[in-house]
């Protein structure tokens, strides 16, 4: 019953655990709902059928019942609420130090402002699911059949009469389902429909306007839109009708238990008592179930939620073993990746990368060069072939250990809402604010930072909106100064930087490759002539490698890439 | 939660006679079950007090006809409340749409697609729901408690006034309950709080990966998590006396009643008509208690749907207030381009201050500055699609404003960095650009533009789907694309945003040469990022902190110490610089 819930809910063993206890207390406020009703049978016997019982006696039994009553309640109360918080507050810990731990390709399948979501408004949507529905459902579970069993077991023909008629209305509903599915479905393809135009029409927007598109445009989304209102309504009608029957179908058991029941009391089978205590009974039920069936469709539209949370908690994490690494020479045999299945990447590379030496990787857009960086550095793990530094697999070692000895510096920079010394620290959390500043002079920041308000202690804003990107990309390698790890990746740091910023990054990079192992891509050709080794990736395979004067002899794609640099360079309007 | 209504209500203006068929109905459909718990008091009655079995089949089938009658009215209540929301719905969205067609490309620069998408699209569907559910549940919710109420005065004076007592002692504690709007202004902030750090930490993911900086980055996270959870279970521990003492209230009715009558046995005779009152209460205030519980639920969810209608409102706002308008002028007298003292910004912070200057027609501009500089802004500015704070833009002598919409698309072309192309072919992503350019014509713009080789790429050359599996374009070859589409347009005046090396490398030149055809017998501003090759335009302006503060030729300014040979040289060193080599 736990992992049932556990699985079924998504929820932490402890959160788990306490719904049991709030569906146990559920259940049990659920029953006590009914000794009101037995009190008030007791009352009727006494004062219709004249069987006389001491007024102390009914005193007694009132006060014990309110106080029965009240005290599950409390318990209830905290049970179904109280609880809830703690476990929505472990699920989302756990769902965070669990993307923590997931390798970067899985951000790359999902969006974003997806797993923002996930986090938030999903684990928001179970905290509710928790608090309201899952104890109640699940304990009418229990109750019901209790009931059933209680009430056919009493008088088998009137509890068949009241229970029948329910159980009918829930088949109903339960046939009904697959049908609704598929509306379902269709409507949901639509609305997928409609975001991917919707989305395109934004993204395009100065296109369409500049091509005077906004009539066609326009025109084609109205109608998506009122195509998909259509769909809409009918999906809701496919889904109201059976409600509605079923809902039919389950008044007939109050009408029917009066009927039969009048003609059993007049043969005299039942008394009045047996025949007003079964139809409070199939009032009750009734009331039960439309609390129920609106549980039922939280629970419903909790699925999809459900299963993105447990998408993320069976995703692969990266295994790998603490491991210390001496030498930090980096070796490529015949690996292969590719994204997403039907598009491969890299076809079997193959090349090395010597501690204290220079290689850079050449090749034209899209040839896989950023997925090899992203390889060697555990962004993601390759799928054929091996990847070793200082002779172990890197997919042995675990993240922790690897990117101790890493430092990666990207085209785009990430940064937090925090002070600049802290976003630098973020290099070397046990580094002085002494160390963080003589980082920053090194990658040329100082400048810049005691032009801000507070220096080093200004917020910078979410992801650092207020600052340049030179000044971004400059923290970015004054976190890489201050970790001075033995193993740099550099991918293409100046591309999106003006001339001046560029010199200034130029300045301060030859100083924090020094003495490392160094895996550079370039968007300046020329800038990576004099490196050690030259390693040329044409269509996911490794075409030629050596140093400049040796490429230009052999490699036919490097002669291309350098031939298009020159004309590029001289070129005039 | 009346104004929330009427603002929605003002957007379904064809639909608006549903919302009277979905009151009336819902009310309808509570007399009907106010009338099944009559006929079930009078059967009682009869049976318990008279001792009359007579008429019993009737009135079980009165009050079955009664609740499925009632089922039944309101079912159309709700599908009436529905297609008035679905169509609100389509309404808000279409709005949008109408909004988006209209803001300025201001707009645009600000927010991001994914955002505007997600709050039409969200907001849109959540307005629907307030209306589609909510709208018959709150005629239903406002009319059944006086309903129930006359019920229960009809059964006697003594059950009418103890329902009475219930329901005002029920709405008492629901008040004690949401009363503490502090408190949920502060729980609103936690859960805020705790979006933005997730997305701050999601986001930084990377980095808090190669970092292993998971402790630092995680505190914020914590932090907000935990707070929230206080908030909520402190919000949930001030109602919970409220709560239970309502629910035990209405459930428990009859046990709190029971010994008074017996206490007080000189009031209340022990006859069949006392037993009957309580069996009557008891079923009342069952039904009570789950009218109440709707109500709750309602203004619930009428607070979401009040925040849905705001925020939608706030963006159309936004792209209304930067809606373009534009003037009826068709032809330009000629194309000369003037900024007339024009000051222009994003947000609050002017990128472009009081800039003024000319361009004449049919030569070359060069806009060159360090990146935020405002060469872009200027350069953008010229497309039209922009709302200048002040000053003006005017081609041949008037302002841009002054001319239709169809005048300026006709004769400004411009080819930026992040060109999009459409999920269509190649062929009809170039042919939009003039619908009555015959085949030969953009196939003629294909060559020029150099698009060949990209189109050998494919089997299906200028009839491949973009979009489709394995089509593959990089940021160069998307340019190119659309410098071919600029080219089928020939437009008089050309705004272009060079290619920088990093888009591309290889193909780069392809780009410079596709540039160059398309330059031809044009007016042409070009913002320029590979300064070797704007040495040859007819006349470079230097921007720097949104001013043109240097104009002339590569020779005038290369001749004196200006700012532009400042670039020229840092641009050449740059160019020079070499990763070291290592020993």
């Amino acid at each position: 019953m736990r992992k049932w819930l556990e699985r079924r809910f998504a929820l932490t063993p402890q959160g788990a655990g306490d719904t049991m206890k709030a569906i146990l207390a559920s259940f049990l406020v659920s029953l006590s709902a009914y000794a009101p009703a037995c009190l008030l049978l007791l009352v009727i016997d006494d004062f219709v059928l004249g069987h006389h019982r001491p007024a102390a006696f009914y005193i007694v039994l009132s006060i014990v019942i309110l106080v029965v009553i009240l005290i599950l309640m409390f318990i209830e109360y905290d049970s179904m609420y109280n609880t809830t918080y703690r476990e929505s507050a472990n699920l989302r810990i756990e769902i965070a130090d669990r993307l923590n731990r997931l390798p970067l390709s899985y951000f790359s399948r999902h969006d974003m402002s997806d797993l923002t979501q996930t986090i938030m408004s999903d684990v928001e949507a179970i905290e509710h699911a928790m608090s309201h529905s899952i104890p109640k459902f699940v304990a009418f579970f229990f109750y019901f059949p209790l009931l059933a069993v209680m009430l056919i077991g009493y008088n088998w023909k009137l509890g068949l009469i009241v229970i029948v008629p329910i159980a009918l209305g829930y088949g109903l509903i339960a046939l009904s389902k697959r049908v609704q599915i598929r509306m379902n479905k269709k409507y949901y393809l639509q609305l997928r429909k409609n975001s991917e135009s919707f989305q395109e029409a934004i993204e395009n927007a100065q296109e369409i306007r500049s091509f005077g598109l906004n009539k066609t445009l326009r025109s084609g989304l109205n109608a998506q839109m009122e195509e998909s209102e259509k769909l809409h309504l009918l999906s809701e009608i496919t889904s109201a009708i059976p409600l509605l029957l079923s809902n039919i179908v389950m008044q007939l058991s109050l009408a029917l238990v009066i009927i039969v029941g009048i003609n059993m009391m007049i043969n005299g089978e039942i008394s009045i008592l047996v025949l007003i205590a079964y139809i409070i009974a199939a009032l009750k039920i009734k009331e039960a179930v439309d609390t129920i069936s609106e549980n039922v469709s939280e629970l419903y539209y909790l699925d999809a939620r459900i299963e993105r949370i447990n998408d993320i908690r069976s995703a692969e994490v990266q295994e790998g073993q603490d491991t210390e690494i001496s030498s930090c020479d980096i070796s490529l045999q015949d690996v292969t990746f590719a994204y997403n299945e039907d598009t491969p990447v890299l076809n079997g590379v193959t090349f090395e990368a010597k501690q204290d030496e220079v290689t850079a990787l050449v090749g034209v857009s899209g040839c896989g060069k950023t997925s090899i960086l992203r390889l060697i550095s555990r962004l993601y793990d390759y799928d054929g072939g091996t990847i070793t530094i200082d002779g172990k697999d890197i997919q042995g070692i675990s993240t922790n250990s690897l990117f101790k000895k890493v430092s990666i510096v990207f085209q785009d920079v990430t940064l937090f809402n925090t002070s600049v010394m802290e976003n630098i620290r973020l290099g070397d959390k046990n580094a002085s604010d002494a160390q963080v500043m003589e980082a920053a002079r090194l990658a040329g920041c100082d400048e810049f930072i005691s032009k801000l308000p507070e220096g080093y202690d200004t917020k910078i804003g979410e992801n650092g909106i207020t600052l340049s990107g030179g000044e971004r990309q400059r923290l970015s390698i004054a976190r890489a100064f201050l970790k001075d790890a033995p193993i740099v990746i550099l991918d293409e740091i100046a591309a999106a930087l003006d001339v001046e910023n560029e010199k200034k990054i130029q300045d301060s990079l030859n100083q924090l490759i020094a003495g490392k192992t160094v895996i550079i891509i370039s968007h300046r050709l020329k800038s990576v002539e004099h490196v050690n080794k030259i390693v040329v990736i044409d269509a996911g395979k490794v075409e030629a490698s050596g140093t400049h004067e040796e490429l230009l002899d052999t490699s036919p794609t490097y002669q291309k890439l350098v031939k298009n640099a020159t004309l590029a360079e001289q070129f005039m309007y | 939660m009346f104004k929330v209504y009427r603002k929605l209500f003002a957007y379904v203006p064809e639909k608006r006679y549903l919302i009277y068929v979905s009151v009336v109905l819902s009310v309808l459909s509570t007399f009907a079950a106010a009338g099944a718990y009559y006929y079930l008091y009078v059967f009682f009655d009869r049976l318990i007090v008279e001792g009359d079995f007579s008429g019993s089949v009737f009135y079980a089938w009165v009050i079955f006809g009664l609740l499925i009658g009632g089922n039944a009215v309101y079912f159309i209540g709700v599908l009436a409340s529905h297609v008035l929301g679905f169509r609100l719905e389509t309404n808000l969205r279409k709005r949008g749409i109408d909004g988006l067609a209209g803001a300025s490309f201001r707009f645009f620069d600000l927010n991001s697609s994914g955002r505007i998408r997600k709050i039409i699209d969200d907001n849109a569907s959540q307005t629907h729901s307030i209306v589609a559910h909510l709208l018959p549940d709150i005629a239903n919710a406002l009319a059944k408690p006086f309903l129930l109420l006359i019920v229960g005065f009809i059964v006697s004076l003594r059950v009418g006034i103890c329902l009475t007592i219930l329901t005002v002692a029920a709405v008492l504690l629901y008040a004690g309950m949401s009363g503490e709007t502090q408190f949920m202004k502060y729980y609103q902030q936690a859960l805020e709080r705790l979006s933005a750090e997730s997305v701050e930490y999601v986001r930084g993911i990377q980095v808090v990966k190669i970092f292993n900086a998971d402790a630092r980055s995680f505190k914020a996270l914590y932090e907000a998590i935990r707070d929230y959870a206080k908030f909520a279970l402190n919000y949930s521990m001030s109602c919970k006396v409220p709560w239970v003492l309502l629910q035990w209230f209405m459930f428990a009715i009859t046990a709190i009643l029971v010994p008074f009558i017996f206490l007080l046995s000189g009031i209340f005779t022990h006859g069949p008509e006392t037993a009957l009152e309580l069996l009557m209460l008891m079923l009342l205030s069952g039904v009570m208690f789950s009218t109440i519980m709707k109500v709750m639920y309602v203004v619930m969810y009428s607070f979401n749907g009040g925040m849905a209608v705001d925020k939608l409102e706030n963006m159309y706002e936004e792209m209304h207030k930067d809606t373009l308008q534009h003037g009826t002028r068709e032809s330009f007298l000629n194309y000369d381009i003037e900024f007339d003292h024009v000051t222009f910004g994003y947000g609050e912070k002017p990128v472009l201050k009081d800039v003024s200057f000319t361009l004449k027609q049919n030569r070359s501009y060069a806009l060159v500055g360090a990146s935020g500089s405002g060469k872009s802004t200027i350069a953008k500015l010229i497309s039209g699609f922009y709302k200048v704070d002040k000053g003006a833009i005017k081609i041949g002598s008037h302002p841009l404003g002054e001319y239709s919409e169809n005048a300026l698309l006709e004769n400004i072309a411009f080819v930026f960095q992040d060109v999009k192309l459409f999920k269509t072919t190649l062929y009809e992503n170039v042919a939009l650009a003039d619908r009555n350019a015959g085949r030969e014509k953009v196939m003629e713009a294909f060559r020029r533009a150099g698009c060949e080789s990209i189109l050998d790429k494919f089997k299906d050359r200028e009839n491949t789907m973009i979009g489709s599996k394995g089509v593959y374009l990089s940021g160069g070859e998307k340019q190119r694309i659309g410098i071919a589409r600029a080219i089928l347009k020939d437009a008089k005046i050309v705004i272009m945003d060079e290619a920088s090396a990093a888009v591309d490398p290889e193909n780069e030149h392809e780009l410079q040469k596709a540039f160059a055809e398309l330059m031809k017998d044009k007016t042409v501003i070009m913002i320029a990022h590979r300064l070797t090759s704007v040495r040859n335009v007819d006349e470079i302006l230097v921007i720097e902190d949104g001013k043109v503060i240097e104009r002339g030729n590569d020779k005038e300014l290369m001749a004196e110490d200006s700012r532009y040979r400042f670039f020229q040289e840092l641009y050449a060193q740059a160019n020079e610089w070499r990763v070291r080599e290592h020993a």
